[in-house]
């Protein structure tokens, strides 16, 4: 019989401490329980609930693809050895039971939860750990495996099975964001070792396994449901998982739902209506889609619209190209004071209030505000919308309208004109291009739209072609998982493409870095040795302030995140879509 | 007749070679490639993407990738791998192609069905009230784009209270056993894409049929007939309408390519298994051999519709003579 335990509290709390705080109980089904604050209550076994899905999966390996829709089928079929609270977002227990870190921080071993079973019956053991990790996730030929993350300072971590229950993974230097990597999804080394280098396949071979017509039975997994039939470009069910490993606060097995089936339809409106015909249970929608769905509620339609602030989802933002093509622009893009006076410009509450039907809050700098653990509180950096001060920054920096044609002049007499780079296919993103064409054409500050596929918005970026661009990237809890990104000389760094590194995994070109882009280079390199929670958030805070008052790229808005249940459900908790780690569907059961 | 087809067989292999080289060619210049997708991921390293560009074989210069696929194509009927789904693109594509002829074919016949009747009727009733009213509609039907009249059906739907929109089935019905209530559940739910999918044919049709009758009851042959004193029943069928029927036979035959291509916005906001769709999304994702290999068989379905509709044609009009 499984008893309440104080171990997946106080195992959140585990991140960096070094000492072994939990010890294992033989066969202990995690219990999930304390989120009454979140609205949880006990909920009975049985129902179906059905999602929506934009488009049939490509394949039914997670590792194999990078795709969103196959990540939300997968999220419900595999856990990671740890996940978070759904509550706190701190790390929590899930397939392993315990971990310690060495002193050092160089070493993890994880005690693996007992008793847990694969879907078909079989043992889940520290087999099927060390294979996922060095097999699948560590094969840089894995189209989705993440390599790069399990290659420190060149070195490859290894991973070790200790003896049936136990896990331990050797880091060449300690990395403090480490146990986050540990949530990714686990795979059955009894179905993919043929597809596997250790069981003979080319590295590429990996790719290939589970393609999306697989024999059901054949996907295997540990998380709360398992694949019972795929319908090619139509629907995709799932049914309860026995042999889940989580029960809820009265010792109720979970998930309490009896199924789980992924509608597939594409376009975003077919699925608006599909949920207003009740064949959809849950939807996440947009700013755009609140105001309509809110009133059917109020007007007594059976299902309900939250809104919240989650701490995932992509905040946008405009960078300006400090490298770019035509000389002129690219010295004044680099000019702090420039961004600045633009940043004046930038009239953040008519986007909130039109693009997002207020449907957002002030944006954070790298770190969403509702991150407690990291956030540092930057809006007074944020400034307030004041066209004239914008003006006279501009004019003070020598950028007046010298031809008098109303549109200021650069330094070499050129207009101050430039292309605004942006996603066309997006809610957001067209109609946030217009109000800055608008509001900086009031200032003499001349911007062309250029419209783009959002998927190619990262790839132009990173090709140097453009001058102005409006983008996003997801927040993440800690703010090591964002460090290529925000790192100066990061892969994801594109703002400034001359700093990047002559060859992957070498050293940025720290000369032509301004002295507040050295600072936070070195903070994120400090930062990621460091074990000292305290130190690191030091660290952070004062990269958010850099970030704030330097402004490497000028966040927009933290748009919230909505979305709309049937009262037939209860226990619904938001879920942006695929974090792994962050799975709240087994909790939900039909009223 | 056998060496006059078998004739425009063998014509047809180099217009889809050159048809296939100039879809390569096309969708070589569209900008990105498929590996841009993978980039806005944090996990996937420049190694990775180069590992993946080589996995694909997109490192290898452009006429090698087009010169193995054809290869491919004529030694073993390979049509080559989706990218984006790891899998051949034959069995992809055979996966939904049922349900695409499925309703190609029956919106075909249905919009003929009702068209060519009301063709008839609105030549020979020319000035009178029914056909004024309809060919209102059909101008209506004609201007109205087949999405737009999907959207509409939906919220009428929504309005009423029904749960069919959008899709073949119910929830609880695709993945169950053919049944009766299976069934009625399809009738359910096919008349939306019949209407908002058929509308427009049977508008074109109509006045298609419409205007080929007119130029048929004018002629002289009819009027000798009817003084002739033939009952006016046979000399409008015999006549008239076996005449005046030959244009909307080469039609049909230029409507099989539509099969593939004709469909895609109504089939997406209607969630229809289609292939339309899935040509749309393999162009987007630049997955080259997917969207090649669709482009080459609606080629195909064109050039053997036109041959279908000559011979057809020789069927109906035997003053048609292959040459």
């Amino acid at each position: 019989m499984p008893t309440r335990s104080p171990l997946p509290r106080l195992c959140g709390l585990a991140g960096l401490v070094t000492l072994a705080l939990c010890s294992g109980a033989l066969a202990a089904p995690k219990k999930v329980t304390g989120y009454g604050s979140l609205g949880i209550t006990n909920g009975k076994p049985g129902g179906t609930y059905t999602l929506a899905l934009g488009d049939s999966p490509q394949s039914l390996f997670y590792y194999g693809v990078i795709d969103n829709n196959l990540g939300l089928i997968s999220q419900q079929l595999f856990d990671g050895l740890v996940e978070f609270n759904y509550a706190t977002y701190k790390v929590e227990p899930a397939l392993a039971e315990s971990w310690t870190i060495s002193p050092d921080g160089r070493t993890y071993t994880f005690r693996l939860r007992q008793g847990v079973k694969w879907s078909d019956g079989q043992a889940f053991d520290a087999d099927d750990v060390v294979f996922t990790y060095s097999q699948i996730i560590m094969n840089p030929e894995a189209r989705a495996g993440d390599a790069a993350s399990f290659k420190l300072d060149g070195k490859q971590v290894e991973v070790r099975k200790v003896n049936a229950n136990t896990v331990r993974f050797v880091l060449p230097r300690p990395s403090p964001a480490f146990l986050l990597q540990m949530r990714s999804f686990i795979m059955p080394k009894h179905k993919l070792l043929r597809y596997s280098q250790e069981g003979g396949a080319k590295p590429a071979d990996i790719n290939t396994a589970w393609p999306s017509n697989v024999r059901e039975a054949d996907v295997v997994g540990t998380g709360p449901f398992r694949l019972s039939n795929y319908t090619a470009g139509q629907k995709v069910t799932l049914t309860r998982n026995p042999n889940y490993w989580k029960v809820d606060a009265r010792g109720t097995k979970l998930p309490y739902l009896a199924g789980l089936e992924f509608l597939i339809i594409r376009d975003p409106q077919a699925q608006v209506a599909q949920f207003l015909a009740g064949n959809i249970d849950q939807l996440n929608i947009s700013g755009a889609q609140f105001p309509d769905l809110k009133q059917r509620e109020v007007a007594g339609a059976p299902f309900k619209v939250f809104r919240s602030t989650a701490l995932f989802g992509s905040p946008p933002f405009v960078a300006y190209n400090f490298d770019a093509k035509n000389a002129a622009l690219a010295r004044v893009f680099s000019d702090v004071r420039f961004r600045r006076a633009m940043q004046s410009a930038l009239n953040r509450e008519r986007i909130i209030d039109t693009v997002y039907n207020g449907l957002a809050s002030a944006p954070g700098h790298g770190i969403a505000p509702v991150n407690r653990e990291w956030y540092a509180n930057t809006t007074r950096q944020l400034g307030s919308f004041n066209l004239a001060a914008a003006g006279q920054a501009l004019d003070a920096l020598g950028l007046r309208d010298t031809n008098r044609d109303g549109i200021r002049n650069l330094p070499g007499g050129g207009n101050l004109e430039f292309d605004l780079t942006y996603g066309t296919d997006s809610s957001v993103y067209p109609a946030i291009a217009t109000i800055l064409q608008s509001d900086f054409a009031r200032i003499g500050v001349k911007v062309n739209l250029r419209g783009i596929l959002s998927s190619r918005l990262l790839s132009t970026g990173q090709s140097g072609d453009w001058e102005m661009i409006l983008h996003a990237f997801g927040d993440q809890p800690d703010p090591e998982l964002r460090k290529p990104i925000w790192q100066p000389g990061g892969a994801l760094y594109y703002w400034h493409r001359s700093l990047q590194p002559a060859q992957d995994g070498g050293r940025p070109n720290l000369t032509r870095m301004a002295s507040w882009e050295r600072e936070i280079y070195n903070i994120f390199e400090d930062a990621a040795v460091t074990t000292s929670a305290s130190r690191r958030k030091a660290l952070y805070t004062r990269w958010q302030l850099l970030f704030a008052q330097n402004l490497p790229v000028t966040p927009i808005a933290k748009p919230e995140n909505i979305g709309a249940v049937s009262n037939k459900f209860g226990n619904y908790i938001y879920n942006l879509g695929v974090i792994p780690g962050y799975n709240p569907v087994p909790l939900i059961y039909q009223k | 007749m056998l060496t006059y087809a078998l004739r425009r067989i063998l014509g047809m292999v180099p217009t889809l070679l050159l048809i296939s080289v100039v879809c390569f060619v096309v969708i070589r210049l569209q900008p990105g490639s498929f590996i841009d997708q993978y980039l806005e991921d944090p996990r996937v390293t420049r190694e990775t993407v180069e590992l993946v560009t080589r996995q694909l074989g997109l490192d290898q210069p452009a006429y090698v990738q087009y010169l193995t696929w054809i290869k491919g194509i004529v030694t073993e009927g390979d049509f080559g791998y989706s990218f984006v789904n790891g899998r051949p693109v034959s069995s992809l594509i055979w996966e939904r192609l049922g349900w695409t002829v499925f309703l190609a074919v029956l919106t075909l016949l249905v919009s003929w069905a009702i068209a060519i009747p009301l063709g008839i009727y609105t030549a020979l009733n020319r000035y009178g009230p029914g056909a004024t009213i309809l060919n209102f509609f059909g101008y209506v039907s004609l201007a109205t784009p087949d999405f737009l009249v999907a959207l509409l059906l939906i919220a009428l739907v929504l309005n009423f209270g029904g749960t069919n929109v959008g899709g073949l089935f119910s929830p609880q019905f695709i993945d169950a056993p053919w049944s009766l209530a299976k069934f009625l559940d399809l009738l359910n739910h096919l008349w939306i894409p019949m209407i908002a999918i058929g509308l427009e044919g049977v508008a074109g049709l109509m006045r298609q049929m419409r205007a080929s009758m007119l130029d048929v009851i004018n002629q002289d042959y009819v009027r000798t007939a009817r003084a002739k004193g033939l009952a006016a029943n046979r000399v409008l069928w015999r006549h008239a309408v076996r005449n005046a029927v030959n244009p909307l036979i080469s039609l049909a035959g230029l409507s099989l390519p539509s099969l593939i291509s004709g469909t895609i916005i109504a089939s997406i906001v209607l969630n229809l298994p289609t292939i339309g769709p899935f040509l749309y999304d393999s162009l987007l994702n630049k997955d080259q051999y997917v969207a090649m290999t669709l482009l080459l068989f609606s080629a195909l379905l064109l050039l053997v519709g036109n041959l279908l509709a000559d011979l057809a044609l020789a069927w109906a009009d035997p003053r048609i003579r292959f040459e």
